[in-house]
């Protein structure tokens, strides 16, 4: 075995990551939201379910390739700074982790929707300060913006999460597929 | 049909061959160059160090015989957003943010609404560098194609694999999400195709419908993830059937070499960007 990645979490991060580029590339990723100034995304739900999945590296790491995408892509501007569009984005999936590892044992549906809310938040609380420290909002906007903007993400999150973790595991065990 | 073709109108991370001098460099002194820019970018605030900036971009990008039409056509989809939010960083932003050596003086007042020299400021620096990172990042997915970018991200991080950043392993990460977008892209088409025949409803609805809009989505990006899943375990079986191992001893077709051009650009870049970023504080507005 190699020292680093195995190479199951390398092929995870790696299609995973494809599929967070994918829903910015299409803008299948962006819902539009009531009330909002610009769009709800999901792009970050890939990164909670590598971090579910595969574990807090994975998770990092498809984050982290979401976090670059969102920087190449065109966006707003503030997301031209890396400091707001890599760096909060690497946390998605380790918080994602985290929750999910801390409530599986008491039930496996709660901690899948717990933890797409927690990554959810981690994004948008996470982006929205970088924002406000680095000046591209004020405090009040941002404060106005988190709760909606987050929450509407959240709800997304998780019903993206639950339908494709339960299917992906009734799926594993129903076929009895082979593990290596 | 165009409804179905997802991947149209993306420009960003498109190869357009060419044998300019940018095409030839090595990808790790390109990377290197967006990066020192990048920074140089991020920490500058004022008008003459962003004007220095956008100059030398557009100067890169014409080196590079790429259309500046062609790049800032990707802008279209999301020029409404950009432009509601620096009308809200113009109208509400005055008293929190004061330019380097600037006064902050009141330009208009009216209620909340509070425009001043450097509201207006914000504005401005926030689209110059948008426009300035926009053109760096393009230039170089548009002139490296990704075995190279990939290679060169190997190369780039192979001294941090001395303490325990798997390398090799990282630049593959990035190699598979490369390789599958295509794939997964053609792959959404069918399921999008395949939903819309059994009468699905894929487009439409406002933003007030929250609920409907998830229930489209979920048609389409729950089979899209249960087919990315199984073409894992698919290459999973492959690379482990032959015994994939990745790490040190592993050698490369391709051997990543710089010349002459690849370290005078590295050289001019890094002192400019150790310029900009030094005197940040000191440019007269």
């Amino acid at each position: 075995m190699q020292s680093g990645l195995s190479v199951r979490k390398i092929v995870i991060s790696g299609v995973l990551g494809a599929i967070a580029i994918l829903l910015g590339a299409t803008r299948l990723g962006f819902i539009p939201v009531p009330f909002i100034v610009g769009d709800a995304t999901i792009m970050h739900v890939p990164a909670i379910i590598g971090g579910i999945l595969e574990g807090p590296i994975v998770g990092a790491i498809i984050g982290t390739i979401f976090g670059v995408f969102s920087f190449l892509q065109v966006g707003a501007p503030m997301f031209k700074d890396p400091l707001i569009s890599i760096l909060p984005r690497i946390p998605i999936g380790v918080t994602a982790f985290l929750a999910y590892a801390a409530l599986k044992k008491r039930n496996e549906y709660l901690a899948l929707i717990v933890s797409a809310i927690v990554g959810t938040f981690t994004n948008t609380l996470l982006v929205l300060g970088m924002a406000v420290l680095r000046g591209y909002l004020t405090p009040a906007v941002a404060g106005a913006i988190v709760l909606p903007f987050g929450s509407a993400e959240a709800v997304l999150a998780a019903i993206i999460v639950v339908a494709v973790v339960s299917a992906w595991k009734h799926l594993e065990s129903g076929h009895g597929k082979s593990r290596i | 049909m165009e409804d179905f073709e997802y991947l149209r109108h993306v420009t960003i991370g498109q190869y357009l061959p060419g044998s300019s001098l940018v095409h030839r460099m090595d990808p790790r002194a390109k990377m290197i160059i967006l990066f020192l820019m990048a920074a140089a970018v991020t920490v500058n605030m004022s008008y003459t160090a962003n004007i220095i900036l956008l100059v030398v971009s557009v100067v890169y990008v014409l080196a590079a015989r790429v259309s500046l039409r062609y790049i800032l056509g990707g802008v279209k989809p999301v020029l409404p957003f950009m432009i509601l939010l620096a009308a809200m960083q113009l109208l509400f932003y005055g008293n929190q943010f004061i330019g380097p050596n600037l006064q902050n003086v009141v330009l208009w007042k009216w209620w909340i609404v509070n425009v001043t020299t450097g509201s207006v400021q914000l504005v401005v620096i926030s689209i110059l560098r948008f426009l300035q990172l926009l053109l760096l990042a393009s230039l170089l997915t548009n002139t490296t194609t990704t075995t190279e970018l990939s290679h060169g991200v190997e190369r780039l991080l192979r001294p941090l694999a001395r303490i325990g950043v798997p390398a090799h392993e990282l630049s593959l990460v990035a190699t598979i999400a490369l390789r599958f977008v295509p794939i997964l892209a053609e792959q959404l088409e069918t399921v999008a195709k395949a939903q819309a025949s059994r009468g699905a409803e894929l487009a439409g609805g406002g933003p007030l419908h929250l609920v409907q809009s998830a229930r489209r989505l979920a048609v389409l990006i729950v089979p899209l993830f249960m087919d990315a899943f199984r073409r894992s375990e698919d290459l999973i079986l492959a690379m482990e059937a032959r015994c994939y191992l990745g790490g040190k001893n592993r050698t490369h077709l391709i051997e990543l070499r710089y010349n002459g051009i690849d370290y005078a650009a590295i050289a001019a870049n890094l002192v400019l960007a150790v310029w900009l970023i030094v005197y940040r504080n000191r440019f007269p507005f």
